[in-house]
Parts: structure tokens; C-alpha cells; sequence
């Protein structure tokens, strides 16, 4: 992209002024702004690392060496820990559970929460039941929802990802529902309806596209949040079942050595961080998108 | 004041109704008998069936409800399994370590918010509003329990000032309790503090171009009284109503972060209780939770109304 082509791109803009996909189109000026392009790269890397684990510790999170909570050196750059196990290797693997946990639960939650919040267009009473419930899940705090599901089906993997989605539905559902209200009076709706179109097409052909970018956004931070919910039950040792090693696991194990290894809160905290920081600036990045419109 | 609260029962005792109803229905939604489970493996038939009549198990559910809800009113909370004493005793043991926690993390909740919040709202000068947006942006993406474990990397490990685990009470030595209660206290305000900072910022702003405070210059009312009590007067609402619905965040972080600090509340209850299926505990924490929840958003709409005469409580 040297600077002579500019003239010649601002030509093509005018021609292209309606691209084959406008919602893809959209999204991609994500990549324009620097935030975006930090957080893509970010995300990019950490990904990247999860996905290589195995190939690049090809031991496991469970290889034993000879020395428990040895320091940093460089066979173990963040030491070892109680066991003996590479605290690096298990940091990666950590960031592998939670990175699957966020990949599977978030998209099912910002699927089910839209299904709930749009259900008022189909039926106004069966909207404003849904509402009421929403509302008092709303009410619980995301920890005290995460120990009643804890529970019920006990801890572990499914666990992490049953309060993960139920934490977010109403988020989704109340964001889904505001914009189902200021879209369904809108000419197009009622002319599709008019048309004799039914409401379930006119609710996922036209409605659906029109409430999606504050969605995404709202999908971007509802990440973060997932993160710590993860982190904060694991913390308490609520979470992810040992040997299997996650973020907020090893910060559990990690506290309690703090004192004599550093290193083993330092490691996970930081990757736990970054991870939170790259769906912050993701989530201000497709804000930014979604408005340019 | 009192025709408002007469008005807001109705929808208070619905979400208490509904939270209890929850919190019995999670043991019975466990698959398996709970009888059975308590019983043992080679208990025989008729132990299960006498454990099952012990516990009304072989009742309806309506009538195991109500003698529950009955229970919560009497003071008969119920026996915990796992500790095999009444749960009354239990919380009544640890409630004062939570308390001296909430209280002091929602004073410096407080404190912090509006104050930051007014510090970066009030002041023009650019490297003051630079610091306090500083801090408030790398505090508001930082969770209670990262703030707590940075705090105990920092003044706990790096400069050893401060205890990082374990706790004594302030009413029985309040010199050393507050030095084991403050880093907690920190870490479990100041991440909320930044929230509310910002709302209070970012309202102050806005209050600063309304027409009243130009008629108040105008009048020559001197800077200081416009802030006091037109600009911070009129600036409080969201952050007061925020602080009311973070209350219940507010509990809910005290759990993680008294896992942290190694304190022995009733989060750690609650966790411990969870860990061992024990029903009788939690049930009575979410209910106790919910409820002070509750009381705190009715506080806030009190303290509103309160602040903007405007706001009828009618």
C-alpha cells in the first residue's frame, strides 16, 4: 500500500459502495484501527500457543522432573510446582482449557440469550415471562450462580460452562429484546408482515441482522467476564478437576505458594490478563466498527 | 416514605419467594436419593426409609417447602450435614469475619469511587485527569481477585509490610485485625471503585454544561459552592444507584477473595459446603444473600430520593 495507490482506492470506494457481504465488510474495518489490530495479533498469539501445546511440550501438562517448586532456570522458566511439572507448560495448557471453555460456552450463551430476548416477538406474554426470569437471574450474583450449579451437577468442565451460559443469558436476552422493540415497529417490519411474510422469517430475516452489532460487542466484553468467571470458581476450587491444569486452577495452587514461588501466580496472572485485555480491546474495536456504519 | 415501601413489597417478596424456591428445589434437582447417599453404600432398605422420614424427605414438597420456609423464620435454619451442627452456628461463627470485610471494602467503595470520580471530574488540569483516567482504566479491567493477588505479590511478598493470610478480629484486637483486614479490603473495593469513579466522572462532565451552573457563575456564586452543591449534588444519582446493584458483586467477590486471603468467612463456607454437597448451608446463604441484596438496592432507592427531591418515594 504505498501512498500513489491512494487516489486509486478512493476511485474503486465509490464503485464499491455496496459490497457483496455488508455485515463482513463491516467487521473487517476492525482490522483498520489500531485496537483492533493489537487485539487480533494478541489474541492471534495466545491461540497460537494453545493450539501448539502439544507440539511444542509434546510431554503433557502431567511431565514430572526431579526437583518440586524449584525456581526459574532455564530448563523451567517459571519453575516448577508442588509435583514438579514445568509451571510454563501447565500456564500454556491452562490457557488451552480456558480458551476452549470461552470458544464453546460464549457463542451457545449469545445464542440462546438472542433466542430468549427475540421470543417476545413471537408471543408478547411468553416475551415478558421471559423478561421477569431474566431479571432474577440478573439478581444473582455470577459467583453464588456458579455454587448453585456447582451443586447440582458438580465440579468440573461442565460446570465452568453451565454458569458461563446461564451467567450471560440475560445480557444477551435484554440487549436482544431492547432492540427487538425499537426494530419491530419499524416501516420495513410491519410492511414485511404486511406482505403477509411470517413472523418467524421476518423476526430472523430482517430483525435478527438489525440487533446483531450490539450483540457482538456486548459478546466481545460478555468474554472477558467468562474469564473470570472461570478464574474466580476455579479460584475456589470450584472449577476445572485437577491433574487438568486451567488458569484461575493454577492461581488457586499458585496463592498458596506465593511466598516461597512467585512465579507460579505471576505466569497464569499475566496470561489471564492478556487474554482479558485482547476481548477488551477486540470489544472496542468492533464498537467502533459497528458504529461507523 | 413509608406509602413507597408498602408499594415496593409486593415485587421484593416476589424475588425472595423465588430465590427460596430455588434454593430448596437444588438438592432435589441432583440426580440420585439423597437418603441413600447419606445412608452409605450398604445401608439396607429400611435405614434409607427411616434417614428419608428423618428428613421429610417422604413428605410432598409443598409441605417439606413450607416446613423449610417456617424453619427460616423461626431461626431453625437446619443441621449442616458435613459439620453436624446447626447451621445458626455455623454462620454465627463466621458472619463477623464477612461483615468487617463488607463494611470496610463498601466504605472504601465509597469513599474511593466518588472521590476519584470527583478528583477527575472537577479538576482541568491535564495530568491530574491523565492519572485519574489512568487508574481508573487499569483498575476497572482488573478483577478482585487479580487486585488481590497483585496486592499480595506486592506488599506481602516484594516489600513484606503487610499479613497476606489468615485474619484476627477487629472487635477483639483492633490494631492487628484492620492490618490483616486492609489488603482484602482493598483488593475486593477498589476494582468496583473504578466503576463507580467513572460514572461519577463522566456525570460531572455533563452536569458542568447544564444552564443552571452558567446562571450560578453568573450570579457570582463562588466555584467552590457551584461544585458542592449544584455540579456534586446533581452528579450522585447513577453512582449511589450503582453502588446498589454492585452490593450483591460486592458479596459475591468477598467469596474469591476470602479464598485468597486465606479468611475464614461465609464464602468459605459456602465453597466448602459446595465441595461436600452439604444442602442445609448453602441454601441458607443464597437466600441470606439475596436478601441482603435486596435491602441494599431499596437503600439505594431511599438514598435517591434522598439526594434529588425531585424523586418522589410515593
Amino acid at each position: 500500500m504505498s501512498a500513489t495507490s491512494a487516489p486509486a482506492r478512493r476511485a474503486t470506494k465509490d464503485v464499491r459502495r455496496a459490497p457483496r457481504f455488508p455485515t463482513l465488510h463491516r467487521y473487517l474495518m476492525v482490522l483498520k484501527s489500531g485496537r483492533g489490530i493489537t487485539a487480533l495479533v494478541l489474541l492471534g498469539t495466545l491461540v497460537a500457543l494453545a493450539l501448539l501445546a502439544p507440539a511444542l511440550f509434546p510431554g503433557g501438562y502431567d511431565e514430572q522432573s526431579s526437583g518440586a517448586l524449584a525456581g526459574p532456570s532455564a530448563a523451567h522458566w517459571l519453575g516448577t510446582d508442588e509435583f514438579g511439572r514445568d509451571i510454563l507448560v501447565r500456564t500454556i495448557y491452562g490457557l488451552r482449557t480456558d480458551l476452549t471453555l470461552i470458544i464453546t460456552a460464549v457463542p451457545v450463551s449469545l445464542a440462546i440469550g438472542t433466542l430468549l430476548g427475540l421470543t417476545g416477538y413471537l408471543n408478547g406474554r411468553l416475551g415478558l415471562f421471559v423478561q421477569r426470569a431474566l431479571d432474577i437471574v440478573l439478581g444473582i450474583p455470577g459467583l453464588l450462580l456458579g455454587i448453585m450449579i456447582v451443586l447440582v451437577i458438580g465440579a468440573g468442565w461442565f460446570a465452568l460452562f453451565s454458569a458461563i451460559v446461564i451467567a450471560g443469558l440475560p445480557q444477551f436476552g435484554r440487549l436482544a429484546r431492547a432492540g427487538l422493540l425499537t426494530q419491530q415497529d419499524r416501516e420495513y417490519a410491519v410492511a414485511s408482515r404486511t406482505l403477509g411474510v411470517p413472523r418467524r422469517t421476518v423476526m430472523v430475516r430482517h430483525i435478527l441482522p438489525n440487533v446483531v452489532d450490539p450483540l457482538l460487542v456486548t459478546a466481545a466484553i460478555y468474554t472477558v467476564a467468562a474469564i473470570f468467571i472461570e478464574a474466580s470458581l476455579s479460584i475456589v476450587g470450584l472449577g476445572i478437576n485437577p491433574p487438568q491444569p486451567s488458569l484461575g486452577a493454577l492461581l488457586n495452587t499458585g496463592a498458596r505458594y506465593v511466598q516461597t514461588l512467585p512465579t507460579y501466580v505471576i505466569g497464569p496472572g499475566v496470561v489471564l490478563l492478556l487474554l482479558a485485555l485482547a476481548f477488551t480491546l477486540l470489544s472496542d474495536a468492533l464498537n467502533k466498527a459497528a458504529n461507523r456504519r | 416514605m413509608i406509602r413507597y415501601l408498602v408499594r415496593k413489597l409486593p415485587s421484593v417478596v416476589l424475588v425472595l419467594l423465588v430465590t427460596s424456591v430455588i434454593a430448596f428445589s437444588l438438592p432435589r434437582l441432583v440426580p440420585g436419593d439423597p437418603a441413600a447417599l447419606l445412608a452409605g453404600p450398604d445401608a439396607s432398605p429400611q435405614t434409607i426409609a427411616a434417614i428419608r422420614a428423618e428428613l421429610g424427605l417422604d413428605q410432598p414438597y409443598v409441605t417439606q417447602y413450607l416446613h423449610w420456609m417456617q424453619g427460616l423464620f423461626t431461626g431453625d435454619l437446619g443441621t449442616s450435614l458435613q459439620y453436624r451442627r446447626p447451621v445458626s452456628e455455623l454462620i454465627g461463627d463466621r458472619i463477623g469475619s464477612t461483615l468487617e470485610l463488607a463494611v470496610l471494602a463498601g466504605l472504601l467503595l465509597v469513599v474511593a469511587g466518588i472521590g476519584l470520580g470527583v478528583a477527575a471530574g472537577s479538576s482541568n488540569r491535564r495530568w491530574s485527569r491523565f492519572l485519574t483516567e489512568g487508574t481508573n482504566t487499569t483498575m476497572l479491567a482488573m478483577p478482585p481477585f487479580l487486585a488481590g493477588l497483585l496486592l499480595i505479590l506486592v506488599f506481602g511478598v516484594a516489600l513484606p509490610v503487610l499479613p497476606i493470610s489468615g485474619e484476627v478480629s477487629v472487635l477483639s484486637d483492633p490494631v492487628i485485625g484492620i492490618q490483616y483486614l486492609i489488603l482484602p479490603a482493598i483488593a475486593l473495593a477498589l476494582p468496583m471503585a473504578a466503576g463507580i469513579a467513572r460514572l461519577v466522572q463522566t456525570q460531572m462532565r455533563s452536569v458542568q454544561q447544564e444552564d443552571f451552573v452558567d446562571l450560578a457563575t453568573a450570579k457570582g456564586v463562588p466555584s467552590g459552592r457551584i461544585y458542592r452543591r449544584h455540579v456534586l449534588r446533581n452528579s450522585l444519582g447513577p453512582a449511589v444507584v450503582a453502588i446498589g446493584i454492585r452490593f450483591g458483586d460486592l458479596l459475591a467477590g468477598a467469596v474469591v477473595i476470602e479464598a485468597i486471603f486465606a479468611r475464614n468467612g461465609i464464602g468459605q463456607l459456602a465453597v466448602t459446603s459446595a465441595q461436600a454437597s452439604d444442602y442445609a448451608v448453602i441454601q441458607v446463604v443464597i437466600v441470606g444473600t439475596v436478601f441482603v441484596a435486596v435491602m441494599a438496592q431499596l437503600l439505594t432507592e431511599i438514598t435517591l430520593a434522598a439526594l434529588d427531591p425531585r424523586i418522589r418515594l410515593a
